[in-house]
């Protein structure tokens, strides 16, 4: 198929691989950080790591937006959700991330009328359905996703739609890259930086890796060769003594991105002053709220939710693992008392967890798999 | 035939994730929406507002029900 059999030729993806071993100094190790939950999932998928020498190791980031969610944002929407007038939707995912209490599945079976839903638009469409009820959207992200979320309030705006809300989670990718560099705990040579994210807001935002911290980051796509090219350039970067901004994704991504997109985003949103990641404890100005232009949408003001802190279990090791300090295998629950059907931490919730694509897709120790072996 | 891992309407692992994007081509136009077909043929009525001006025969990439992004020509045919 094409489109698809050119980024997973296994003949191109031996060539990029020596080539990537060729720029490798056998003295020195090589730690690159893929930003993005999807770039892991495709990792363990296709078995990238096994293509890479010892010395070049991949550290998983905070890209994934259910994972890096505070319990106390589950437990808020879970309040909202048990409101006897109202429906409330959300992506699929955010259906079995863990609150203190259960998740939004378990209060569904409960009798709270909750439903999944594949975009904010069909939310917007129950709402003008049901005229008698209170439709609130769920709303989570980076910048991938917020553009669909701000279209669909301009929507509702529009056609005054008044029994709709958004309780609003959208997170903004460069803060928390910009505190994982200043972490003392990690020490990063490069990045891989997240394909769909920059089709909104373009390579610009990243300039500052290589101004204020020398490091190399690619733009990269999600195809396993897209992968493999990504950590080819910043091998040479890095050989060569280079730090820049480079896109790999050319087909997808544009140098400034969707500018029709950030307009409508900057008009629906607004930074809000901080926000909590889990696992890396709050953060300035990383996530957005609703603007005063669509204060009437916003569920956190209609149903005055509280913003209360929860604490992670303290088995849970999410936060190490996001930070790039531990691996998944190194969690004390990891693949026992945590696996995908009963997660405790939201990193194996999420397909693009990165202990749910090291658990699903069996790397579940560190036993490195030679190319060609029965292992 | 295979199928791209998270790239079609019927499956493209978490939606949640911002960086699951599915490229679909636009089969027909009807005011802001535009009725779009992945690589597996299945269809769906996609906004496409944020990637004004759209004809048919365009490949966009798609993201909860919204088009973001417009792949590049050279790879339209897939």
């Amino acid at each position: 198929m094409k489109y698809v059999d050119e980024f997973r030729n296994g003949e191109l993806a031996r060539a990029v691989a020596a080539g990537i071993a060729s720029l490798t100094d056998p003295n020195r190790h090589y730690k690159i950080m893929e930003v993005c939950g999807g770039h892991t999932h495709t990792i363990y998928r296709h078995g990238i790591k096994d293509l890479l020498p010892d010395q070049v190791e991949l550290v998983h980031g905070p890209g994934c937006p259910v994972c890096v969610l505070p319990m106390g944002r589950v437990d808020e929407g879970i309040e909202i959700a048990e409101r006897p007038e109202v429906i409330f939707t959300c992506f699929g995912d955010m259906m079995r991330v863990p609150g203190s209490k259960g998740n939004l599945l378990e209060v569904k079976a409960e009798g709270a009328d909750i439903r999944m839903v594949y975009s904010p638009l069909d939310a917007l469409r129950i709402a003008r359905e049901n005229p008698d009820r209170e439709v609130v959207f769920y709303a989570i992200g980076f910048e991938t996703t917020a553009p669909s979320t701000a279209l669909t309030l301009q929507r509702a705006k529009k056609e005054g739609v008044e029994n709709f809300s958004v309780f609003c989670n959208h997170v903004t990718i460069v803060p928390p890259v910009r505190a994982l560099l200043d972490s003392p705990d990690l020490r990063l040579d490069a990045f891989i930086g997240p394909g769909h994210v920059s089709t909104v807001i373009g390579c610009r935002p990243y300039e500052f890796m290589s101004a204020d911290y020398d490091k190399p980051c690619v733009v990269a796509g999600f195809e396993p060769l897209d992968l493999l090219q990504s950590i080819l350039m910043l091998m040479r970067q890095l050989d060569e003594g280079r730090c820049e901004v480079e896109n790999q994704y050319g087909r997808v991504v544009l140098w400034e991105g969707n500018l029709q997109a950030l307009k409508s985003m900057a008009e629906v949103f607004e930074l809000r002053p901080y926000f909590e990641w889990r696992g890396l404890g709050f953060i300035a100005q990383s996530a957005l709220k609703l603007s005063a232009a669509y204060a009437d949408f916003d569920a956190e003001l209609r149903y005055s939710t509280p913003g209360v802190r929860v604490a992670d279990p303290k088995a849970c090791q999410c936060g190490e693992v996001l930070k790039g300090v531990l691996k998944p295998p190194e969690c004390k629950v990891f693949g026992t008392s945590c696996t995908p059907e009963h997660p405790l931490g939201a990193l194996m919730v999420s397909s693009e967890g990165a202990c749910a694509a090291y658990y699903n897709f069996g790397r579940k120790s560190f036993e490195k798999i030679e190319i060609g072996s029965k292992k | 035939m295979m199928l791209p891992s998270y790239c079609t309407l019927n499956y493209n692992g978490c939606v949640t994730c911002s960086d699951a994007g599915i490229p679909v081509r636009v089969v027909s136009m009807e005011g802001d929406d535009a009725l779009c077909e992945d690589a597996a043929g299945s269809r769906a009525w996609i906004a496409v507002e944020l990637v004004m001006p759209v004809q048919a025969g365009e490949v966009l990439l798609t993201h909860g029900g919204v088009a973001i992004g417009r792949v590049a020509a050279q790879e339209e045919d897939f």
